[in-house]
């Protein structure tokens, strides 16, 4: 039998708010926090899409907020339509609820997922879509992309394909894609969304998991990614196009690489059978794919990557020694002595790098979340060599480069093995 | 509430002392002759048997009859097609018949609504037969004659699934002739004087015969202008105006109710300033109503309402669920209308013209909680309610029958013979009866449901008596409340110092709903069914919880 949600991180209004929702097809959950600028305009398009392409069904939007002071909001609740404030310019066959609450503890998007998933959950919606309130690029159409392979085609968890500037997303394409491709078999291209839906049954089941237990906020996303293609789910993929990329993107790439690597490894060391072995290849197609690398001009400081690079593999030696093999750390410490015109840290070795951390975190050579730390300048080197091997690259070029990252990480994925059954 | 401004004569039978408003308070039945008791045993419905029939009508309380067209008639659009308007279809009785039914009804107190076809006649009627003798035949100019079909080009078709034109050529005159509805139904010119004392002169015959009321039949459409749509011209409404004010000064007491499937805002025109009509039927309501409870939804509902100006106090609307006609998704947008179709007739034989032709309880899947939550709308939203006949019982149609024939097959009256409708051979009947083993007579008939408390009968029985407990429910004010669960529609009906409550789910699942009653503070509840007290309304909202397509009323008392 399953276990009931905890539901006592819904305060008692929004659970009176619930009710009033009631039972509901889809939910759309917005995470935010202090986003009054572009949440908006999200929520707008959200309505649109409902209304355009599911105007038959009972559906909600839902933020979950961390404790906005810019009357976020607000912004969420205008959105909703009902007979108490009738627009003359939209016509709704039915009432739409969009409603808010503050989660205790302040910003965490594991706790605002959470708190959609409980309500999602409550309110026993059969699809559960989350859009980023930042995705200023957002169009009604992403609501038919994302919902209607779970309502249509029997889908469990519909995962977005955006189209990035090649320089965008390096963690996710050097480390996040590539590693959960090896390891899990299945071709996600974004393992860790911002925009993404999932099945009520989906839903309810990762509600229950122990997740929520540890560490608030940092990489349920990806874990709910990782659970769906290791527990063999029906996944599939959507082409959204363009990803907004934030204006002020986080610059902390610790809790990035904890919130990436660290749940990565987390999860591989929480069910090792769903990965150490032989897998088929888990088919999650995508829904009107197109080349996901676009070639806007981003500027990217790569003397500062390299610079860190090389200060980091001198500074954490003795961390290295104990994680990495000797052969992997001498070839590190070798390339940071080249000069960064000769710089390049090729991807058989970076796979093998990655994958040595994986293994060490397995076997808590140090603490944890040091072995995740430690990987942050190392990762920097990784991401000067994309940037410098792509810097002039067409964008079939730079797929056709980031297809060789994840061959690196599948033809390395037998030493990973060895690493983890101790044989190595 | 009987008052004592109209005393009504009619021959030698005479009613009470009378209130002039008396259709307020009405609960009317809508009954076809020929469909409800045959008592010559020739297959049809006639008048000596509905006057029969009248203990059941009158035992279920209602106060008012509806008879559709009982008229001479070809019978190609079931009596709307008038050949005779002084007459008596043979089929039905004779005059006498319908006098003596009419003394009958009197004698219990209910009132007769008769039909009045104002807007057209069949093309057997002998004046349009003359009409179209020859181009100078002095009723030529009684219907409207053309040498070309692109006149009054702006008028919509309205039946079109048949028709392709308004104009249909005669090939006797050699000129087309104009028709709103079928080609078999010219339209009388109204614009002619003699046209206008003849059918001021139809409706005097049956008034001073007696009769309480006219339905008049498609009253947008009287007056044809060129550059219009033909439709709620000034015209028109001067034509009624007309009749209204010849009948209220020869008849007082007497009634006008309009068939017009308009929005809102143009059927508040026909009540004009109270000198029109006194009813008109709130059509866009009936198909948001159904649209509410599948989408359970109360937007719809509110919406509409909200939408509908305020008409006079003399005025009233008239509310149904169903009736003889399918149930039109004229007054909806496209994409209501393809909710409804997918919703409640996705067998595309359910479908017809711009409707549905269903009767009440297969649209609402049998559902005995839905028909009640249906009822309980009905009876307590503002205006009058229709009741269809055979829909006090949950009678079902059969869409295999042709136009709208489907809805209006015999009455079940019980399991035997012809469900006793008719002594006649069953190949005899005007209509099939239902026969299938859900809906059926030996399942569904009065006789079997008048046995149990339990029955739908005894519940419509049993809230046609509440609702006539109180003129509040006919004649009182509404203000909703807006609950913010969505799923539930509550407003409260007030008439003087009495007040009402009424709180309907209309979702398939419990709700619980809490309602804003503060400017009611200190009053207690009285559930109107079952006369329970309720707790007293104070400072909080007043939380009450609903099982599914519960609905209830209230009475609020100061104690």
């Amino acid at each position: 039998m399953a276990k009931m949600p905890d539901e006592s991180i819904l305060s008692d209004a929004f659970i009176h708010e619930l009710i009033n929702v009631g039972e509901v097809d889809i939910v759309v959950g917005v995470p935010t926090y202090n986003d009054g600028r572009t949440v908006g305009q999200v929520v707008q398009a959200v309505r649109a899409g409902l209304l355009t392409y599911f105007p038959r069904a009972r559906a909600v939007i839902i933020n979950a907020d961390g404790g906005s002071r810019d009357g976020t909001q607000d912004l969420v609740r205008a959105a909703s339509i009902s007979d108490m404030s009738v627009s003359s310019d939209v016509r709704a066959l039915r009432t739409l609820h969009s409603i808010s609450t503050q989660y205790e503890g302040g910003p965490a998007s594991g706790t605002a997922l959470r708190t959609i998933l409980a309500a999602a959950d409550l309110l026993q919606a059969k699809a559960c879509a989350v859009v980023a309130a930042e995705s200023t690029t957002i169009e009604p159409a992403w609501m038919e992309s994302l919902v209607r392979p779970i309502f249509h085609d029997g889908r469990e968890l519909v995962l977005p394909v955006y189209r990035r500037q090649k320089f965008d997303g390096l963690l996710i394409r050097n480390l996040v894609y590539p590693l959960t491709r090896a390891i899990y078999r299945c071709l996600v291209r974004e393992p860790y969304p911002s925009e993404f839906a999932f099945s009520g049954n989906l839903g309810s089941h990762f509600l229950q998991q122990d997740i929520w237990t540890q560490e608030p906020g940092r990489g349920a996303e990806l874990w709910m990614t990782l659970s769906a293609i290791a527990e063999r789910s029906k996944v599939s993929q959507s082409y959204l196009g363009t990803k907004a990329r934030p204006e002020n993107p986080p610059s902390d790439l610790v809790n990035a690489m904890r919130g990436t690597a660290g749940t990565i490894f987390a999860f591989m060391e929480s069910a090792p059978s769903l990965w150490n072995g032989s897998r088929e290849l888990l088919d999650a197609p995508c829904g009107g794919c197109q080349s996901t690398v676009s070639l806007e001009p981003l500027r990217v400081n790569r003397k500062r990557l390299y610079q860190m690079f090389a200060f980091g593999i001198a500074e954490l030696e003795p961390v290295f020694l104990s994680i990495l093999s000797p052969e992997t750390h001498a070839q590190l410490k070798r390339l940071a002595a080249l000069p960064e015109d000769r710089f390049a840290y090729p991807a058989d070795l970076w796979a093998r790098t990655v994958y040595e951390f994986s293994a060490a975190y397995h076997s808590a050579v140090i603490g944890r979340d040091h072995v995740v730390q430690a990987l942050v300048p190392l990762f920097r080197g990784r991401a000067f060599t994309f940037v410098t091997e792509n810097r002039d690259a067409t964008a079939e070029q730079v797929e056709s480069n980031i297809e060789l990252v994840c061959q690196a990480f599948e033809r390395e994925k037998p030493y990973l093995q060895k690493l983890w059954d101790g044989r190595k | 509430m009987r008052g004592v401004r109209a005393t009504h004569i009619f021959g030698e039978r005479e009613l009470p002392q009378q209130d002039a408003l008396w259709y307020k308070d009405a609960i009317i039945y809508q009954v076809h002759v020929r469909a409800f008791y045959d008592s010559s045993g020739d297959g049809n419905g006639d008048f000596r048997g509905l006057a029969q029939k009248l203990d059941h009508l009158q035992d279920l309380g209602i106060d008012c009859i509806w008879l559709m067209p009982f008229f001479p008639s070809p019978l190609r659009d079931d009596g709307y097609d008038i050949s005779d308007y002084r007459s008596v279809n043979p089929t039905y009785g004779t005059l006498d018949d319908f006098k003596a039914f009419l003394d009958a009804a009197h004698k219990r107190d209910i009132r007769v609504i008769i039909e009045m076809v104002l807007n057209h006649t069949s093309d057997q009627h002998p004046w349009f037969q003359e009409s179209r003798s020859s181009r100078n035949n002095p009723r030529r100019d009684w219907y409207v004659w053309s040498d070309v079909d692109t006149r009054y080009k702006g008028t919509r078709i309205i039946f079109l699934d048949t028709e392709l034109s308004n104009w249909a050529w005669d090939p006797v005159s050699k000129q087309y002739y104009w028709h709103r509805f079928f080609s078999h139904q010219p339209d009388l010119n109204w614009d002619n004087p003699e046209v206008r004392e003849e059918m001021w002169s139809v409706m005097k015959f049956w008034l001073e015969m007696g009769v309480d009321a006219f339905r008049l039949d498609a009253v947008p459409y009287l007056v044809e202008r060129e550059d219009t749509n033909c439709e709620n011209l000034p015209e028109t409404h001067a034509v009624i105006k007309d009749l209204r004010a010849r009948m209220d000064r020869e008849f007082p007491g007497r009634m006008l109710l309009a068939e017009a499937n308009q929005w809102p805002a143009d059927l508040c025109a026909y009540f004009s300033g109270g000198d029109e009509f006194h009813m008109a039927f709130h059509f866009p309501l009936m198909p948001r109503m159904f649209m509410g409870v599948k989408l359970e939804d109360r937007k719809p509902i509110t919406e509409i309402l909200k939408q509908t100006p305020e008409i006079p106090a003399v005025c009233q609307w008239c509310l149904f669920l169903r009736n003889h006609d399918e149930l039109t998704l004229e007054m909806v947008t496209d994409m209501e209308r393809d909710y409804m179709y997918d919703e409640y007739a996705q067998d595309k034989a359910m479908r017809l013209n711009l409707g549905i032709r269903r009767r009440l309880a297969p649209l609402l899947d049998n559902d005995r909680r839905k028909i009640e939550l249906m009822n309980g709308m009905l009876m307590s939203l503002p205006g009058t309610p229709i009741i269809y006949y055979g829909d006090e019982i949950g009678m079902g149609d059969n869409v295999n029958l042709g136009d709208r024939n489907g809805v209006r097959t015999p009455m079940q009256w019980d399991a035997g013979w012809n469900g006793g409708f008719s002594p006649a051979d069953p190949e005899q009947l005007y209509s099939p009866l239902i026969m299938n083993p859900v809906y059926g007579y030996p399942v569904i008939n009065v006789y079997a449901q008048k046995r149990f408390d339990h029955s739908l009968l005894s519940w419509m029985k049993r809230i046609i008596r509440v609702r006539k407990s109180t003129p509040v429910l006919g004649r009182g004010s509404i203000e909703f409340l807006y609950p913010a669960n969505h799923r539930v529609l509550a407003y409260v009906r007030k008439l003087g110092r009495d007040t009402i409550l009424a709180v309907n789910n209309l979702s398939g699942a419990a709700q619980a709903v809490e309602l804003d009653l503060k400017p009611y503070r200190g009053n207690i509840l009285i559930e109107m069914f079952g006369k329970n007290i309720f707790p007293r309304i104070g400072d909080l909202p007043y939380l009450l919880t609903l099982g599914p397509y519960q609905f209830y009323w209230f009475r609020l008392k100061k104690v």
